[in-house]
């Protein structure tokens, strides 16, 4: 998954465009059935042998079988977990940093060039130093999935408030709008779009920064089990892993587009979504 | 937009309003605002009767607004004072309202909830939906603001801003970004409410015609103090259009104009 293609424009519709004729809502799929298909033929006349590229039937068995003994489901929940932990804690982090930066000139002032310059430092360079500090367990990964998610979400939510409508605070206060009350009435909603743009910055780096540390290190969980099949030499396993990965990621948009689309069903660009 | 003069059309006049509330009275002494070196307002004297509606006219950048919101207690004078109903302006709280030209409706808050604003003690429904009715939104009380139309929209902005029944309503070139047509509804429902509700108004508009049309006194602003004013008698509802507020319209003009 690439970062930019979880910040897709809201959805309008085209109207320029000429119609789609019926039985559209399958359309999309035509491909990707297309591509299994001619997949499955590839591997089973031979084309592609086995041991480069396993057919999409023996990964469904395969993955089939893993459900059965438990093994994926172990994993998969292993990942989650610590994909959930580390953004609850950078994302809350960043969240709280940036509303504190936003509201507060002094907060502001205090933190702000100091992470402006800690954002330059790539997180995943520190890998080699935070496998020092904190070996192989959990520590290192949560560690790197919160920091990555910390800065989108920190320097979303931070823009979002300063960029709140002027004339809409002014408004609130010449209504007797003050402190708690015109944050929650009218700075947070207004703030929301642009804390949206940030959690979904921050769940593609999220996935990112959970592959690689998983693979790099790790006992259990999605990376460890591509790891160690490679090892193996076990294929089907490998692709496996990478297409669990894969439809994470896409879940967790998923939800956080019906998240989004709940929260800000007053903006026109999500009328009738 | 479908807002016809309502006693004209005999359309059955929206609910009186629970208690009718006293204009408050407005006294500037000595009003005096600059921004750095620039002086906007030098020693500005003017009164307000309780229930009267005054109109402010003058060319761009002369100094209307600042003026408003130092009487809306949104900005403090530089020397000089402003009180409203006795009070200092920014502690006239809830006593006064201010529209501006813009809605300024929360986008993310139904039409009804954004009315809600306007009530100091906490939502009331009966209130709201009191206040919708007479600006002939009841129908829309579940929609989002930007479901509105401009002329909408501000009447929201109105029933937000009568709906504690103020003494005192300011407003801003409110009608300014409006089409003619919606703007001629607007007027009549704005010294509709007045009329019926007694408060003391204060508008500031661009717009002779407008100013005429609507108030009890309009005062020409320019070189930080008021220039001419101007009493208008009104005989009758409806006397838009007379040959004699023609006159008042062109001598008001030429004050604007006159340097
Ligand atoms: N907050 C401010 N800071 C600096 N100058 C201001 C401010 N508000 C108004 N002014 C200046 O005061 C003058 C009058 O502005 P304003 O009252 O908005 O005019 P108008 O009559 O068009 O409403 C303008 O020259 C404007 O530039
Ligand atoms: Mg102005």
């Amino acid at each position: 998954m690439s970062l930019t293609d979880t910040i897709k424009p809201a959805r309008t519709r085209a109207g320029w465009r000429p119609g789609l004729p019926p039985l559209q809502a399958l359309l999309p799929y035509a491909v990707p059935a297309a591509i299994l298909i001619l997949w499955e033929i590839a591997g089973a006349t031979g084309l592609v042998r086995e041991t480069v590229m396993p057919r999409p039937s023996v990964i469904l068995a395969t993955a089939v079988q893993m459900m059965l003994t438990g093994e994926l489901f172990t994993h998969l929940g292993v990942s989650a977990a610590r994909a959930l932990a580390g953004l609850l804690i950078g994302g809350g982090i960043g969240f709280l940093l940036g509303v504190a930066n936003g509201v507060s000139r002094l907060s502001e002032t205090l933190t702000d060039s100091t992470l402006q310059m800690v954002r330059n430092i790539p997180h995943l360079a520190l890998i080699p130093l935070v496998i020092l500090w904190f070996g192989i367990g959990e520590g290192a990964k949560l560690f790197l999935v919160a920091l990555g998610v910390f800065f989108p979400i920190y320097l979303n939510t931070l823009h979002g408030i300063r960029n709140v409508d002027p004339q809409l605070i002014e408004m609130g206060r010449a209504y007797g709008m003050n402190g708690r009350r015109l944050f929650f009435r009218v700075v947070l909603p207004g703030a929301l779009p642009s804390i949206f743009v940030g959690l979904r910055y921050g769940l593609g780096i999220m996935w990112l920064t959970l592959i690689v540390a998983e693979t790099l290190s790790a006992s259990s969980g999605l990376g460890y089990m591509a790891m160690k099949a490679r090892e193996f030499m076990v294929l089907d396993v490998v692709v496996l892993s990478i297409l669990l990965y894969a439809a994470l990621g896409k879940l967790a948009d998923t939800l956080t587009r019906a998240l989004e689309r709940r929260a800000l069903k007053w903006s026109p660009a999500y009328a009738n979504a | 937009m479908q807002m016809p003069d309502l006693a004209a059309h005999g359309v059955p006049t929206p609910p009186m309003l629970r208690h009718a509330p006293e204009g408050v009275e407005i006294a500037i002494r000595n009003l005096g605002r600059s921004f750095g070196g620039q002086r906007v307002l030098v020693n500005l004297d003017l009164d307000v009767a309780p229930g009267e509606f005054l109109s402010i006219v003058g060319k761009s950048g002369c100094g209307k607004s600042t003026l408003l919101r130092l009487v809306a207690g949104l900005d403090r004078p530089t020397s000089g004072s402003v009180t409203v109903g006795g009070l200092p302006a920014h502690e006239a709280g809830d006593h006064l309202r201010i529209m501006f030209q813009e809605p300024r409706l929360l986008p993310w808050a139904s039409v009804a909830e954004n009315v809600a604003i306007g009530l100091p003690r906490g939502p009331d429904p009966r209130a709201v939906a009191e206040a919708l009715e007479q600006v002939q939104l009841a129908d829309k009380a579940g929609f989002w603001p930007a479901q509105l139309s401009g002329g909408q929209r501000q009447r929201a902005a109105l029933a937000r801003a009568l709906v504690s029944h103020p003494g005192l309503l300011l407003l801003d070139e409110p009608l300014g970004a409006l089409d003619a047509l919606t703007r001629l509804t607007m007027q009549n429902l704005i010294r509709d409410m007045h009329d019926r509700a007694g408060f003391t108004a204060i508008l500031v508009t661009h717009d002779v015609a407008e100013a005429v049309a609507l108030s009890d006194r309009v005062i020409v602003l320019g070189q930080g103090g008021i220039l001419t004013e101007t009493r208008i008698l009104r005989a009758g509802p409806t006397t838009r259009g007379s040959a004699e507020l023609a006159a008042i319209e062109t001598g008001i003009l030429d004050a604007i104009f006159a340097r």
